[in-house]
């Protein structure tokens, strides 16, 4: 089967006055329809950059990436655009704040000709149904919402034109652990019924063990280890990887002795 | 004798439409050399309480306080406001979320070194100063003082510029440390380092901490003893082990239940949000 998304031998150089930085080193991967792949790694990892370059929000210096089989064009087609949607970290920036919340989903519509005009506010009206919230906040400013709420909506607007293919980037970092709660168990329903792909870039390895059908880390701009989720955490075979997880902050014993296990394997 | 003793602390703001509470009466207390947490999400109140100890709200208009912060046997909220500013920064200093943005974007790190000791020390020559600092940022692990003392922020990386925060808030030797949630900002392997960094600190100096915090796993890394707070009331409180061990109260066991775990088991269930979360306090009893 045709991976949705393929990466071949990505590289994504940054130059500016003096010196260049190699955000991303040659990174080649697939992404299968319907899986959820987890983009693991520190700042200066590389993981935004590869965010970004899916997006489309500018071309990499080499390689290619494929959709679904097809070179994705440096400069993206409305069509491309609609077939790949973001929801980003922080739900307060990433919502027009003079836009009530009825007219961010309906823009996503509008811009790309979904349905007849006269259908879209019932639309926006699922729309929020789907992500648990009332038709009425479609009325509200996103400043009358909660953080979960908001970013309810901002998922909400990443489904409006049906695309098949979402980057979630760190998308509950910025959510209080009972929200985050929420929001995940949001996404995972999402994806069983509309039959997503997720690319889901975080930090929190936590999050990560929970809900991702594979993992990829990445250290300074390459692709350290790439494996399915048990297999990662129940043998970690990177250096990298493995510093990572000792350093996941835990509640339980359970937890506390799978780290104290690592430490000393690697002592 | 405890370092810090917060009793009834009550706050609430007058605001036009009303007076909106804000804390109802929390109490805690902090010994020598304790590291004490507070936890609980957005909007709990714990931030406020770390901003009233510093005497940073209490300038500000329609602020409503009752109770006692007793700091060292002398009660804060009744002090005259030139000698609370005299504890800031001195007796008591704070530790923010986001060391880049704290550090003055426009000064190298050596002026703005300078005034943090010139709080304590106002006749500090610049030379005396800058020893000073550099003998400091030597204990926070950097080694190249030179470097960074004539750095700006910006120049620096976000783990260099927390231990500078770290450096800072130690520099005048306070009795009573405040971390608002020190590290969050920064990567796992950094905030792991920064913490034991700071613990081995306050130890080594006998500061007490008031840690806060709404990640339950840098708060079990960290604390010695802990209070969990929510909607502006204590909900448990005891030694660390002893709540993460059996949380008591309905909220505790729901921020526990919240948190995904790194050994699996699934995303976590969705905690009923439930009107046991305003259940009275639970205390453990402390440790014999």
């Amino acid at each position: 089967m045709t991976p949705i998304l393929s990466l071949r031998h990505l590289c994504k150089t940054f130059r500016t006055a003096g010196h260049e930085v190699q955000a991303l080193v040659d990174v080649s991967l697939d992404v299968a329809g319907g899986e959820c792949l987890a983009i693991v790694g520190e700042s200066g990892s590389g993981k935004s950059t590869l965010a970004s370059l899916v997006l489309g929000l500018y071309p990499p210096t080499t390689g290619e990436i494929l959709l679904e089989g097809r070179v994705l064009p440096a400069t993206r087609t409305l069509v491309h655009r609609r077939a790949i949607q973001l929801v980003q970290q922080n739900p307060a920036s990433a919502l027009n704040p003079r836009r009530s919340i009825g007219a961010s989903l309906r823009l996503a519509l509008d811009v790309h000709g979904i349905g007849a005009p006269a259908e879209r506010r019932s639309r926006v009206a699922a729309l929020l149904a789907d992500v648990g919230l009332s038709a009425d906040l479609a009325s509200r400013a996103p400043s009358a919402l909660s953080g979960g709420q908001r970013q309810r909506v901002a998922i909400a607007r990443a489904l409006a034109c049906g695309s098949r293919l979402v980057v979630l980037d760190e998308p509950t970092s910025a959510l209080d652990v009972l929200v985050q709660a929420e929001v995940l168990r949001l996404l995972a329903r999402l994806q069983a019924e509309h039959g997503l792909t997720y690319l889901f870039i975080t930090h929190d390895l936590a999050v990560v063990r929970n809900i991702a059908t594979r993992v990829a880390v990445f250290q300074r701009g390459r692709l350290v280890e790439l494996a399915a989720t048990e297999a990662l955490f129940t043998d970690p075979r990177h250096p990298y990887t493995r510093r990572l997880m000792a350093a996941v902050p835990v509640i339980t014993e359970e937890e506390k002795a799978m780290r104290d296990r690592l430490a000393w394997e690697d002592a | 004798m405890n370092t810090l003793e917060i009793r009834d602390l009550r706050l609430s703001f007058r605001l036009p439409v009303g007076t909106v509470e804000v804390l109802h009466g929390i109490s805690l207390r902090i010994a020598r050399g304790e590291r004490v947490a507070l936890v609980g999400e957005s909007g709990s109140g714990k931030s406020v309480t770390a901003r009233i100890i510093l005497g940073l709200l209490q300038e500000q208009r329609g602020v409503r306080l009752a109770g006692d912060i007793v700091f060292q046997g002398r009660n804060l909220l009744r002090l005259p406001p030139r000698e609370r500013r005299a504890v800031r920064g001195t007796r008591i200093s704070m530790i923010f979320q986001d060391p880049t943005s704290s550090l003055n974007p426009v000064f190298r790190i050596a002026p703005q070194f300078r005034e943090v000791l010139a709080r304590a020390t106002p006749d500090l020559s610049e030379k005396a100063a800058r020893a000073r600092a550099a003998e400091l940022l030597d204990e926070v692990a950097i080694p190249d003082a030179a470097r960074v003392l004539d750095s700006y922020p910006f120049q620096l990386s976000g783990g260099m510029n927390q231990r500078i925060m770290i450096a800072m808030a130690l520099a005048n030797r306070p009795a009573l440390l405040l971390a608002d949630e020190p590290g969050t900002a920064l990567d796992v392997t950094i905030q792991a380092q920064t913490l034991d960094l700071m613990r081995k600190l306050v130890v080594d100096h006998g500061t007490s901490v008031l840690f806060i915090s709404h990640n339950l796993g840098v708060v079990r890394e960290f604390a010695d003893r802990t209070y969990v707070i929510y909607r502006g009331r204590i909900v448990e409180a005891g030694p660390t082990e002893a709540i993460f061990h059996d949380p008591r109260h309905a909220y505790t066991r729901a921020l526990m239940a919240a948190q995904p775990r790194i050994t699996g088991g699934g995303l976590p269930d969705i905690p009923e949000r439930s009107d046991d979360f305003l259940a009275p306090l639970i205390e453990h009893e402390a440790a014999p």
